[in-house]
């Protein structure tokens, strides 16, 4: 008798009251939407050279890598040289307010980090700054 | 009688959430997949000469000349000195002229890392006006 009044009862009720685990998610969705920042990364790593004054970049958020063996990496893939000024311009039209940060090995040719920073600057992109590593960071 | 009725039906129900819980959820489960936390450093740097420069800030003989050779040589203001003596030079040519910007003319196979190494050191020499050029040769 016990047992079926009970059964009965819990099935008319509502079940659990999702109201506060609605709260928590929507608190979470709202931290997240904030901090995005849909950065646009190389998808290879470089070995950077350390600079003191190097400081943190808000906006940056277009990185191209420039490898060792003189590779471009952004977007995650590897393109030419020619390639740089569509794909900024592109991204420039979309996205007006982004700026680019050129990553450059240690290694690799001085020349081609300034030919890639030229590309950037006819791609409309005109704030473009050299990646540094900051000191005592990994 | 309708009053009480009305009454009736607000207590039994209300908005169901679920459905709005569901959308919510996805909607974080794509943030959280697309969130990067990675904070870029990076160090101004003017671009001079080149295809794409227009008229350039620092007039070529209104600033410190730092010139870097392909085979890792630093030259400042005619003297060949050491990486880290760029600071120490540049401070004191920036006390003498205190409105010139520095300008670093590498060759085009000089290493990037001296380049940023370079800029570093001007940067803590406390001049901010840098621009970077490459010479033909």
């Amino acid at each position: 008798m016990r047992s079926q009044r009970h059964s009965g009862e819990a099935g008319e009720d509502h079940g659990i009251d999702l109201a506060p685990m609605l709260d928590f998610v929507l608190n979470l969705l709202i931290f997240f939407i904030i901090t995005t920042s849909f950065v646009r990364e190389p998808g290879v790593s470089v070995n950077k050279q350390e600079a003191a004054t190097a400081s943190a970049r808000e906006s940056g958020n277009i990185l191209i890598a420039i490898r060792a063996n003189d590779e471009i990496w952004m977007d995650r893939r590897q393109v030419d040289i020619r390639e740089v000024r569509p794909i900024i311009e592109r991204i420039h039209v979309e996205r007006p307010e982004d700026t680019v940060i050129v990553i450059a090995d240690k290694a690799s040719k001085a020349g081609l980090l300034a030919h890639v920073m030229d590309e950037v600057t006819l791609g409309g992109i005109k704030e473009v700054a050299i990646g540094a590593q900051g000191l005592g960071e990994e | 009688m309708r009053m009480r009725r009305h009454f009736d039906h607000e207590d039994s129900t209300g908005i169901d959430l679920a459905p709005m819980l569901d959308f919510v959820l996805n909607l974080l489960i794509f943030f959280i997949i697309t969130a990067v936390f990675v904070k870029e450093v990076g160090m101004d740097v003017n671009r001079h000469g080149g295809a794409a420069s227009g008229p350039s800030t620092a007039k070529e003989s209104e600033s410190i000349s730092v010139i870097i050779k392909a085979s890792g040589e630093v030259i400042v203001d005619d003297r060949t000195v050491d990486v880290r003596a760029v600071r120490a030079n540049v401070e004191r040519l920036h006390a003498q002229k205190p409105d010139w910007g520095v300008m670093v003319t590498t060759e085009q196979a000089a290493q990037s890392g001296l380049l940023v190494q370079v800029v570093d050191q001007i940067h803590q020499g406390g001049v901010d006006n840098v621009s970077f050029g490459t010479s033909s040769r």
